[in-house]
């Protein structure tokens, strides 16, 4: 009888409520947005008024526009498809570039020694601790200063300036965690510097290049205050255009957009991690 | 003209305090071709910084690396005719083990015909055919090194370098590995030089043994001589037990020697060196020394003491006995079955005994 009253302890059941309260502190916001992106009613999201697919078919051109009230809160497909596509030619082009030069940097900073080795280490993670705005406006000033254009050549070499931290960070990680005798072993059977690193040091600091890439990715293609700055008239990125959009109020529309973002970052996180604890 | 000689060799490395170390200082070793040289001493006295600029991953501050007679000045590792069994194996986690030993001959330009069939014969000689597939972390700390081994091996070099490669494995294992490797030395004839702080394993392996201190060669000889005629009181002390007296030559009567020490102790020992007025310092090893029985033993040939301790370690007894003077001296008593040790138990009092034959004599520094 008094067994159940016997088994309740105080401790793990309040971890247990503040556990599900931090969760629920965290995936409230998204679910709400998952929730609007559903509903019907196109003034007011907040009352419920029926299931709908619409607001995702705007997005896709799959549905026509039914009035014109609606018409003036959501953008053309066709609009939509062009910042996308510029999103992610920069996002695509700026992790590239900073994988390529993180990643060699990382290597001669770890593998040779030279003068002024740790101040150059404390300069290249600098750009992760400058606030976004002051970066943002030193680099107009200096695409204006040296007679860019702005446009998305400009955001891609403005990304790769920050992102190439970041991608020296995480690589620098991982060949720290490097057992160094591997390359010595290496040049010990007969290998050159140019094949020890080829079959033996890439292979090793593959997860942290992959890592460092895949965050670059994510970072560029939801930077919104760096680019703010640098972005010419015809190179919007999605995240300047949503921020557009939402001058205009917070509609439909723009939660569906958010939830398939949230759905993409999800699938490259995920990817990123299958491809970190895949067996060497 | 040697094989591989190592000439004055120089090596100093900086802290980050600024100090410097003298990892190598004036290291001269002509090393014999086929031979297993172990390099012997304690930790921090420079057997790795050696390995090293042998292989060439560090090179030296001074002196010269000849094999056969040409410098390896400005060779790189990669262009060394050696090879290196690390501390660690440092076998490539990435590539099965077949990979793992094919690197070499891959590196080299070996087709895969050619190397698959030295690959299949390199593991049939270090027991592990079938486990080709496999990847290093699948195998056990005995089966990686010998994956290592086959590796270096399979390239047929000039010097096999050996980096402590036993310390990581367990006793039974190391000792098993200890008469492989001395057996695989001497069927590949591939001069070896390996690195140990492990004194018994040195004396067990080698044909030849190198004791190093504090980046200085202290001798280098023959198992059998470093051990029963070590060059200097380090030696002595390192490479199995002594017990050490130095004193200075009072008598000499044909080549009976007596020694007096500071405290008044007078030892006989026989030599053909050292006159009267020379210091030297006496190793009594502790196998030479017994308990004397009532009455025996001649002049100068024993040291009155109490017993301190008795340990029994199998066959043999070690008895440390308290000589006076703050010394203790240690010697090996033969185990009897329990009833017969009275004589070695604590506190009591006892003669040590010895033949003058068995004492070695080292000069005294400066002496
Ligand atoms: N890279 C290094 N930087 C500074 N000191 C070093 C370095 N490598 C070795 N040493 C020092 O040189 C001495 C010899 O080291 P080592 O050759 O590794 O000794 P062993 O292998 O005999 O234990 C030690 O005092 C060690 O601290
Ligand atoms: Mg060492």
């Amino acid at each position: 009888m008094f067994r159940g009253f016997k088994t309740f302890r105080l401790w793990p059941t309040l971890f247990n409520a503040y556990g599900f309260l931090f969760l629920a502190f965290l995936y409230l916001p998204l679910g709400l947005i998952l929730l609007y992106s559903f509903n019907a009613n196109p003034i007011n999201m907040a009352v419920w008024t029926g299931f709908t697919l619409d607001w995702y078919a705007t997005i896709f051109g799959g549905a026509g526009v039914k009035g014109s009230f609606d018409a003036a809160f959501t953008e053309a497909p066709e609009r939509i498809f062009a910042v996308v596509k510029n999103s992610f030619l920069v996002a695509v082009s700026a992790a590239t570039i900073s994988t390529v030069i993180g990643t060699v940097t990382a290597i001669a900073l770890a593998r040779y020694r030279f003068v002024g080795k740790r101040f150059y280490q404390a300069l290249l993670i600098l750009p992760m601790l400058v606030p976004d705005i002051v970066l943002g406006i030193a680099l107009l000033v200096f695409f204006v200063g040296a007679g860019f254009q702005l446009s998305l050549l400009t955001i891609i070499i403005g990304h790769v300036t920050f992102l190439s931290s970041y991608v020296f960070v995480v690589v620098s990680t991982r060949l720290a965690g490097m057992d160094t005798t591997l390359e010595q072993a290496s040049a010990d059977l007969g290998a050159g510097p140019l094949t020890t690193f080829r079959r033996v040091t890439l292979p090793q600091i593959m997860p942290g290049v992959v890592g460092g890439f895949l965050l670059a990715f994510i970072i560029s293609l939801d930077d919104v205050v760096i680019t703010y700055f640098i972005a010419g008239v015809g190179s919007q990125t999605l995240p300047l255009f949503i921020l557009a959009m939402m001058r205009r109020g917070l509609r439909p529309q723009i939660t569906a957009l958010a939830v398939l973002i949230i759905l993409f970052s999800f699938v490259v996180a995920t990817v990123g991690l299958l491809l970190r604890n895949r067996k060497p | 003209m040697g094989f591989l000689q190592i000439a004055s060799a120089h090596k100093a490395y900086h802290t980050p305090e600024g100090a410097q170390v003298r990892a190598l200082d004036d290291v001269t070793i002509d090393v014999r071709n086929n031979e297993f040289l172990t390099l012997l001493g304690p930790s921090g006295c420079g057997k790795t910084t050696l390995l090293k600029c042998i292989a060439g991953f560090e090179d030296l501050d001074g002196g010269d690396l000849l094999l056969e007679g040409r410098s390896l000045k400005g060779v790189p590792a990669h262009r060394r005719p050696f090879n290196t069994v690390f501390q660690n194996y440092a076998l490539f986690p990435h590539m099965t083990i077949a990979q793992n030993i094919g690197y070499g001959l891959d590196v080299a330009g070996v087709r895969k015909p050619e190397r698959d069939r030295r690959v299949g014969e390199a593991l049939e000689m270090v027991g592990l055919s079938g486990f080709d597939s496999r990847r290093p972390a699948q195998l056990s700390g005995g089966q990686q090194q010998r994956v290592a081994l086959a590796r270096s091996l399979v390239l047929k070099p000039r010097v096999l370098l050996l980096d402590e490669p036993l310390s990581a494995l367990d006793r039974k294992m190391r000792e098993t590995m200890q008469i492989e490797l001395k057996n695989l030395q001497h069927s590949v004839g591939i001069t070896f030089i390996f690195v140990t702080h492990d004194q018994e394993e040195a004396l067990a392996m080698s044909d030849r043994i190198a004791v190093l201190s504090n980046g200085r060669l202290q001798q280098i000889g023959r198992s059998t001589e470093v051990y029963d005629t070590p060059a200097n009181e380090f030696v002595a002390n390192f490479v199995g037990t002594s017990n050490l007296f130095t004193g200075r030559v009072t008598e000499r009567n044909d080549r009976l020697l007596t020694i007096e020490t500071a405290n008044g102790r007078r030892l006989a020992a026989r030599s053909d060196g050292f006159a009267v007025g020379d210091g030297v310092t006496l190793v009594l090893r502790p196998e030479h020394l017994r308990i004397a029985e009532p009455g025996e033993g001649g002049a100068g040939c024993t040291i009155e003491g109490t017993v301190k301790d008795a340990v029994f370690v199998g066959s043999i007894v070690h008895v440390h006995v308290d000589v006076g003077f703050g010394r203790t001296a240690i010697l090996h008593h033969r185990h009897e079955r329990a009833g017969a040790s009275a004589a070695v138990a604590p506190g009591a009092s006892v003669r040590i005994a010895y033949s003058p034959e068995s004492v070695h004599l080292i000069a005294a520094a400066g002496g």
